[in-house]
């Protein structure tokens, strides 16, 4: 029952996303809408480490920019398609991801999170210092040659590009809820001796978790670059971006499969709408919306902290308790 | 089925388990009695493959286990519960006993026509929808077994089921674990609790400083001199007279 009542907020949730192209072109709208639909896979692609495994990472901007800086380079030095570059992202992360989920299997809670902050500022050193290859800290620019192989795209073929990688990670998230291996994770996340005492390798168990995590992530990551047409080390591999991921799926609700996309909607737009209201005022006033952003966090941890997914549950408790 | 050879455990210098052999029979049911800190725990978690053996070895159902991970044991027909119990707190009862029907069953729809089995025979009906976090400490106890029995064990290992229970679920628990014995299951034993170990246990082993001490029956065992001074206190012995 349960079960079907958030499928089908999820239908509501794609299936507005995928209507909205039909009703305006509006260039800015659409903006906001892909950035929405792709923020919130990529905090789908975080929930797999940090919500359903329990693995929170604040350094997956690391696979983001692996992502984000093959799909690039590939095309800017050696001339051929970022789907290519996307696949070589993926096997890159799943090698970075690997590393990093054999790090949960020695270091717990904080220390697991500091490790994958330390994992993605050395590789925005790397980048930026390695000024031959990736052109350093001022970064390079993708270039557009318009076709779906060379991922020059128009506006509304973005919003369905973005919703395919968004469905791909719902899928995963729907699969992790309900099958034997799903089971299991949860298993790892809450205890892992018991886990063990039930016949799970919790470790390979979670380094395959966190390895998903991060090829999912480094997709994500391949398609921002190209939908951007700019790779900076500084941003693709920032910890502000870390925390994006992160953040989105605690206020959507940890470890659910709708969470991460209600947790960008709020979000994202919150963040377009507080910086396209600030933008004109005194330079003060530039970093209001980060200001306005820890206080939502603040207020929600608080208020709602099975995040607004548990929100959305609680209201419907009281709605059919008020109307028997 | 399950055999110890000269199994020693330390930690630093402290010698928790010191040379125990131990032999366990298909069908047994073994009781493990001792003092707080006679290393019947360790003991357990050795067998277990929670702790690897400084010396000695292990051997379950043919395979020499000794040093192997828990969850390869586990998945030998090996498991155990934890004398301070380890619920898989966020998740509904019923989830929690699917993750153990897990271990022999692919399906989703299998492990939870399982896990509804084995809820029954262990009394969890009532609860399968109470997340575990929520429930007394004599369900999580009766959880805690519950989880086990899904993995279909053939040997498995109770660790204080029954401490801080109260009489009417101890008279619960201890019908619980006769029943499954009478099915045929082989199980080990570590209980505090004398009463229900006198009325359980075939064969009773006494560890002492990790030391086995004595081996009998529950009646040689309440009479057994070194038990008594070690363990029981002449008090005992005057009530079960």
């Amino acid at each position: 029952m349960g079960a079907l009542r958030v499928r089908a907020g999820a239908v509501v949730v794609f299936g507005l996303a995928a209507l909205v192209p039909l009703a305006t072109r509006d260039a800015f709208f659409l903006d906001s809408l892909i950035l929405i639909v792709m923020w919130g896979a990529l905090s789908a692609a975080w929930n797999v480490a940090g919500g359903y495994a329990g693995q929170v990472s604040l350094g997956h901007a690391a696979f983001f920019g692996v992502g984000a800086y093959s799909a690039a380079l590939v095309g800017v030095r050696y001339g051929l398609s970022p789907w290519l570059g996307l696949l070589l992202g993926v096997a890159l992360s799943i090698v970075a991801g690997g590393l990093i989920g054999y790090l949960s299997n020695r270091l717990k809670g904080p220390y697991f999170a500091l490790s994958t902050i330390a994992f993605s500022q050395v590789l925005l050193i790397v980048v930026g210092r390695w000024r031959g290859f990736t052109a350093g800290s001022e970064g390079i620019p993708v270039p557009y040659h318009p076709g779906l192989w060379t991922l020059g795209l128009g506006k509304v073929a973005w919003v369905y590009l973005a919703l395919a990688l968004a469905l791909v990670c719902y899928a995963v998230e729907v699969y992790l809820e309900r099958s034997r291996r799903g089971y299991q994770l949860a298993g790892v996340r809450e205890d892992e001796d018991a886990a063990e005492a039930l016949g799970i390798a919790t470790r390979r168990l979670k380094v395959w978790a966190v390895t998903l995590s991060a090829a999912l992530t480094s997709v994500g990551g391949s398609l921002w670059a190209q939908y951007v047409g700019f790779v900076d080390p500084a941003y693709v591999f920032s910890i502000d971006l870390s925390v994006r991921f992160a953040l989105n799926t605690i206020i959507g609700g940890m470890g659910t499969a709708l969470g991460p996309w209600l947790g960008s909607i709020l979000i994202t737009s919150l963040e377009t709408y507080l910086r396209a209201t600030f933008a004109g005022m005194k330079t003060g006033f530039a970093g209001i919306y980060l200001i306005i952003y820890g206080v939502v966090l603040i207020l929600v941890v608080r208020f709602v902290p099975e995040g607004l997914v548990g929100l959305a549950g609680r209201l419907r408790t009281r709605v059919a308790g008020a109307s028997p | 089925m399950l055999t110890l050879e000269r199994v020693t455990k330390r930690f630093g210098g402290l010698t928790a388990v010191r040379e125990v052999s131990l032999e366990v029979r298909a069908g047994d049911l073994l009781g493990i009695i001792g003092p707080n800190g006679a290393g019947k725990t360790t003991l357990f978690n050795v067998i277990a493959g929670y702790y690897r053996p400084d010396e000695g070895r292990v051997l379950f159902d043919g395979h020499d286990v000794t040093g192997r991970p828990a969850h390869a044991i586990s998945r030998l027909g090996l498991t155990r519960t934890f004398q301070i119990v380890k619920p898989f707190g966020n998740l509904s009862v019923r989830d929690n006993v699917m993750i153990g029907a897990f271990t022999r069953l692919a399906g989703t729809r299998e492990a939870r026509a399982e896990a509804e089995r084995v809820i029954g025979i262990c009394g969890l009906g009532p609860h399968a929808d109470a997340r575990a976090r929520a429930l007394p400490l004599g369900l999580r106890k009766r959880l805690e077994v519950a989880r086990a029995l899904a993995t279909h064990p053939k040997l498995l290992l109770l660790d204080e089921v029954m401490a801080g229970l109260n009489p009417t679920e101890l008279g619960g628990m201890i019908d619980l674990v006769r029943r499954l014995h009478a099915d045929g299951l082989t199980l080990i034993v570590i209980e505090h609790v004398m009463a229900a170990m006198m009325r359980l246990a075939q064969r009773i082993v006494m560890l002492h400083h990790g030391e086995r001490i004595a081996e009998g029956t529950p009646r040689e065992i309440a009479s057994d001199r070194r038990v008594i001074d070690a363990y029981l206190g002449e008090e005992f012995v005057l009530a079960d007279a």
